[in-house]
């Protein structure tokens, strides 16, 4: 490990292999990249290249098959996510690395403030405190005030995608994941989670991010990265990668 | 390299046990953090129970050791005599069962049944008895009014609330799970679950939680092992057992499973 920087990936390859079907299917070849602190690196590139995949090997939701997985912890030692055992990768998790997908996890029956109040606890907070920490987050995310005590279920798609972000970022982490984290909201709330993003970044945040919204990558990116086959295409700051605003689509 | 492991409250070593010449479980390992909650997730017949049955002393394994640490002490529950494991399963260990007939006396009241183990554990002073049984039915949901009926009385999902309260009454170290939301209707067993998620993250407590529901599993714990036929076939990251199963039983168990998370 020579590299100070939060994120390293190193020849990271992962194959999926489907046991009923009897076959193997190649996800990542050999993809290497790094992340600085502060720093936004965006993941782009058509749907089946890697993208997800590649979040998930860090976060270690998925196991990486070859390749190193460096992360530059919070107390600057270096973790390999992807030799890591277990119990260490959920400290990590605890401290230093945060994931918002899409998708809220089942979380039984609690409110909305619980859920984003246990991820407080979760992450340090003393319970007392995990509360305010919670609303002051819920705000940021504009959650309006009323559906802070209903379960997270009944919430839209955009709702619950904010409750996600909230939770996600309400202590903030060494390294965010953000998996499409404005794919179902509407262009005010677009802009607020959007503001959040790039305020995160400049306080030192990390981000790894895949977003189908390409605006939204011109906007915060520092770096963009294309990924094709699951290998890295193309890399170079957002005016280099991708045509210019509204034409759509990596180039 | 990643950093040392933090240390282990639990740890199991090749804890094998034959029932004739049927199986229980073979060669089983694993180590749980302190205040971590590790699930163990197969089929009926998997070896689960067998497991956390060894574990809690209700049944004699063949093989292996148990060691639970407390503080600067190691004690390997299987080397314990009878009175030695009596005394740890007061003050020590509790475990849940799938039935709630068989972790409480149907046939005394709810608060009776929390008593038991206070009364174990020395506690004389009734009205403190009382009162602490008071506050552990509050905590379960179980409304006061009904501490002095019979438990036999109580529907399935209060009659494990109760089983939970009796659990903790002496804030064990060690809270095994049996199956403790199988059976119940969805409503009641996910209310159920939402207690028990709250009771883990309060106390702290070091727990193994044993289902064959997924979702279970993942509401309850971070890291899971995956049995088949009595042994071991798969350990990992709870979502990264859902998301990428590396073993064919456990993507049939997920397969499964995907119907209903």
């Amino acid at each position: 490990m020579v590299s100070e920087a939060v994120l390293t990936v190193r020849g990271l390859h992962k194959q999926f292999v489907i046991h009923a079907i009897g076959r193997q299917v190649p996800a990542l070849r050999g993809v290497d990249l790094t992340v600085g602190a502060g720093q936004h690196v965006a993941l782009v590139g058509p749907s089946g290249a890697g993208k997800s995949t590649l979040l998930k090997c860090v976060w270690r939701s998925c196991l990486p098959s070859a390749g190193e997985v460096w992360l530059r912890r919070r107390d600057s030692t270096a973790v390999d996510l992807a030799a890591a055992d277990d119990r260490a990768v959920v400290e990590v998790r605890r401290h230093d690395i945060a994931y918002v997908s899409q998708f809220l996890r089942p979380d039984g029956r609690r409110s909305v403030l619980e859920v984003v109040g246990r991820a407080a606890i979760r992450r340090g907070l003393e319970p007392a405190g995990a509360t305010a920490a919670a609303a002051a987050a819920l705000r940021r995310v504009r959650l309006e005030e009323e559906l802070w005590k209903t379960q997270p279920a009944v919430l839209s798609g955009g709702e619950q995608q904010r409750v996600n972000l909230a939770a996600g970022t309400l202590c903030p982490p060494r390294l965010l994941l953000l998996d499409e984290p404005v794919a179902a909201l509407d262009s005010g709330h677009r802009e607020t989670v959007l503001a959040l993003i790039s305020g995160l970044c400049r306080a030192g945040v990390s981000v790894l991010s895949v977003f189908h919204d390409l605006d939204a990558v011109r906007l915060l990116a520092d770096r963009v990265v294309v990924m094709r086959d699951g290998q890295v295409a193309a890399e170079g700051s957002p005016d280099e990668t991708l045509e210019p605003a509204s034409a759509g689509g990596a180039r | 390299m990643a950093e040392p492991a933090p240390g282990w409250a639990l740890r199991v070593t090749g804890l094998s046990k034959q029932f004739g010449r049927v199986t229980g479980c073979q060669d089983v390992g694993f180590e749980v953090a302190p205040g971590e909650a590790l699930g163990i997730i197969g089929e009926s017949g998997s070896g689960k129970t067998t497991v956390l049955r060894c574990i809690a002393g209700d049944v004699e394994p063949e093989a292996g050791t148990a060691l639970l640490r407390r503080g600067p002490d190691v004690v390997n529950l299987f080397a314990l005599d009878g009175p030695e494991r009596r005394a740890l399963r007061v003050s020590t260990i509790a475990i849940v069962y799938q039935d709630p007939a068989q972790g409480l006396n149907l046939r005394i009241s709810a608060g009776g049944n929390i008593a038991e183990p206070l009364i174990a554990a020395g506690w004389r002073n009734f009205g403190r008895i009382r009162a602490r049984a008071r506050e552990l039915l509050a905590r379960v949901d179980v409304p006061l009014d009904r501490m002095d009926d019979l438990v036999g009385t109580f529907s399935g999902g209060m009659r494990q609330r109760v089983q939970l309260a009796k659990a903790v009454a002496n804030n064990p170290a060690l809270l095994l799970l049996d199956e403790p939301t199988t059976g119940l209707d969805a409503a009641i067993a996910a209310g159920v679950l939402d207690l028990i998620r709250d009771l883990l993250e309060e106390t702290r407590v070091t727990a193994l939680v044993v289902s064959h529901d997924m979702t279970v599993i993942s509401m309850l714990s971070s890291r899971a092992v995956v049995l088949r036929g009595g042994r071991m076939v798969e350990a990992g990251l709870t979502d990264q057992l859902l998301e990428d199963p590396q073993d064919a039983y456990s993507q049939q168990l997920v397969a499964a499973a995907r119907g209903t998370l």
